[in-house]
């Protein structure tokens, strides 16, 4: 290959990388945590018996689970678009991430919570707690533990996944490369710097997420 | 012994003869193909026709190019941000995808001469009354992402203190028109060709031509590998030749209906 590589304007143009990267973060952290929150009550839809709620919940994951997020990410921009509902490209991308994530984490939760035996709950009822007491200090501690990693793969696979913003013109991280690359023309030092942060934003998120379980679940995962 | 060692000869001879300074030019003469790369959402530049088969002015430019060459002609489609990474991992040997020939661009890649030459120009809904380039100050504002009308835009709008919170950026051409057809922008910016190409589509039939980019035309030149010179100057040659010969013409006339307007033939002959 015979190509030079110029790395100064890489460095030139760092704040408005960061600035991207920055919104990748943050679209991937909301979009974590309302997936989470959403998919708790998912799943415990699905767990009822009352057959309307089970249903809302069965078709939401189906649908999240086998459906290209590429495929998302355009319905709800241009796809609502075309019934004249304009979201704006972050919160097109916030919202489909949300969809994908509570559609995954739905089946995890509700694995997590059948793992644990219904032994524990009846031996936590017979020590005199009420069942939210049961739940917030024998199941759920149990359940997370349980869970912890394929939650931070879903995690990972969010702030991967935000990168196709730039199918709709958001300016995230990718977005932000592809508009710099374009102007130099320098693709591959903008795409490996960007594969870099991307890396870096990952691990730290898988950092920070390892320090909140260790307070949580006091110990080891 | 001899006999390996005379294998070994011959194989340095036979390998030293091949890399000696094969260029690009003789690459493409000895492979029989030239792979040349072509942005196809771009009408009428480069789109699919009714067979599904490539075709536009720089489409033609490419098989013109093939028969001078006496080579077949392998059209590959390109991105906007394809064009260069096509070039460097050798997929392609020469882009002719309508690419502004900027300073900044030229520290990367080689440009020819000058080709073609776009004005910029805003799309909007016959609604929204757009008569000067001053009348987008209010309005949603899009384009392609990472072209050169984005970039002139955003300067512009920088410049007069309009701020960036009312532009949408597209993924695509295609996309720009469609988020401008479905109402989440209430104007965009394209080149002129672009533009005239899609008012003759019923979809647009409700939407206007509007004012030009302020002072700005856009020079588009054949990108190639910066270092191959010899390959470069022959596709100058090649351009010269398009004008001489009445090829530019004609793949004009073909797309455009008309003769190619005389102002348009001199910039070029001028190299502006």
């Amino acid at each position: 290959m015979d190509y030079e590589f110029h790395w100064n304007i890489v460095f030139q143009n760092m704040p408005e990388l960061l600035n991207g990267a920055f919104v990748t973060l943050h679209v991937s952290v909301l979009a974590m945590f309302l997936g989470v929150v959403i998919a708790i009550l998912l799943a415990i839809a699905k767990m009822n018996d009352s057959k309307p709620f089970c249903y809302v919940a069965t078709v939401w994951v189906e649908i999240a689970r086998n459906t290209p997020a590429l495929f998302q990410i355009y319905m709800a921009y241009f796809g609502l678009g075309a019934f004249g509902i304009h979201l704006s490209p972050y919160v097109a991308v916030l919202s489909a991430l949300v969809f994908i994530n509570a559609g995954y984490l739905t089946e995890t939760f509700r694995g997590g919570f059948q793992s644990i035996p219904a032994t524990q709950y009846s031996a936590s009822k017979s020590l005199g707690m009420t069942s939210i007491q049961a739940y917030r200090y024998i199941i759920l501690p149990q359940m997370l533990r349980r869970i912890y990693h394929p939650m931070t793969n879903q995690f990972v696979w969010s702030i991967l996944m935000s990168s196709l913003g730039i199918l709709v013109g958001m300016s995230e991280l990718s977005g932000t490369t592809q508009r710099l690359q374009s102007l130099s023309f320098r693709t591959l030092e903008f795409f490996i710097v960007a594969a870099v942060m991307y890396f870096v934003i990952t691990k730290l998120v898988l950092f920070t997420s390892s320090l909140l379980a260790r307070r949580l679940f006091k110990g080891e995962i | 012994m001899i006999r390996k060692l005379a294998t070994l000869v011959f194989a340095c001879a036979a390998f030293t003869s091949v890399s000696a300074t094969a260029d690009q030019l003789d690459t493409v003469i000895q492979r029989g193909t030239l792979n040349c790369g072509v942005v196809l959402d771009f009408p009428p530049m480069g789109y699919f026709d009714e067979n599904n088969e490539p075709a536009g002015f720089d489409v033609d430019y490419c098989n013109d190019l093939g028969e001078v060459l006496g080579v077949d002609v392998n059209v590959l489609n390109l991105t906007w941000g394809d064009r260069i990474p096509s070039l460097i991992s050798g997929k392609t040997d020469v882009v002719i995808g309508s690419t502004s020939d900027t300073l900044e661009r030229a520290k990367t890649v080689g440009f020819t001469y000058p080709y073609f030459v776009f004005k910029f120009q805003v799309i909007s809904h016959e609604d929204k009354n757009i008569d000067s380039f001053e009348d987008l100050k209010d309005l949603k504002v899009g384009a392609a992402l990472g072209t050169t009308y984005e970039t002139e835009y955003l300067a512009y709008a920088d410049k007069q203190g309009w701020g960036r919170d009312n532009y949408t950026s597209f993924k695509s051409e295609n996309d720009a028109f469609l988020g401008l057809y479905q109402g989440k922008v209430d104007a965009i910016i394209s080149t002129n060709t672009n533009i005239a190409t899609k008012l003759r589509s019923k979809e647009f039939a409700d939407f206007v031509a509007g004012p030009y980019v302020p002072n700005y035309d856009d020079v588009v030149g054949i990108i190639a590998k910066r270092d191959e010179t010899a390959w470069i100057n022959y596709l100058n040659l090649f351009l010269i030749h398009q004008i001489r010969d009445g090829n530019m013409n004609k793949a004009y006339n073909k797309h455009f209906g008309v003769d190619a307007p005389a102002d348009l033939i001199q910039s070029l002959r001028d190299n502006k």
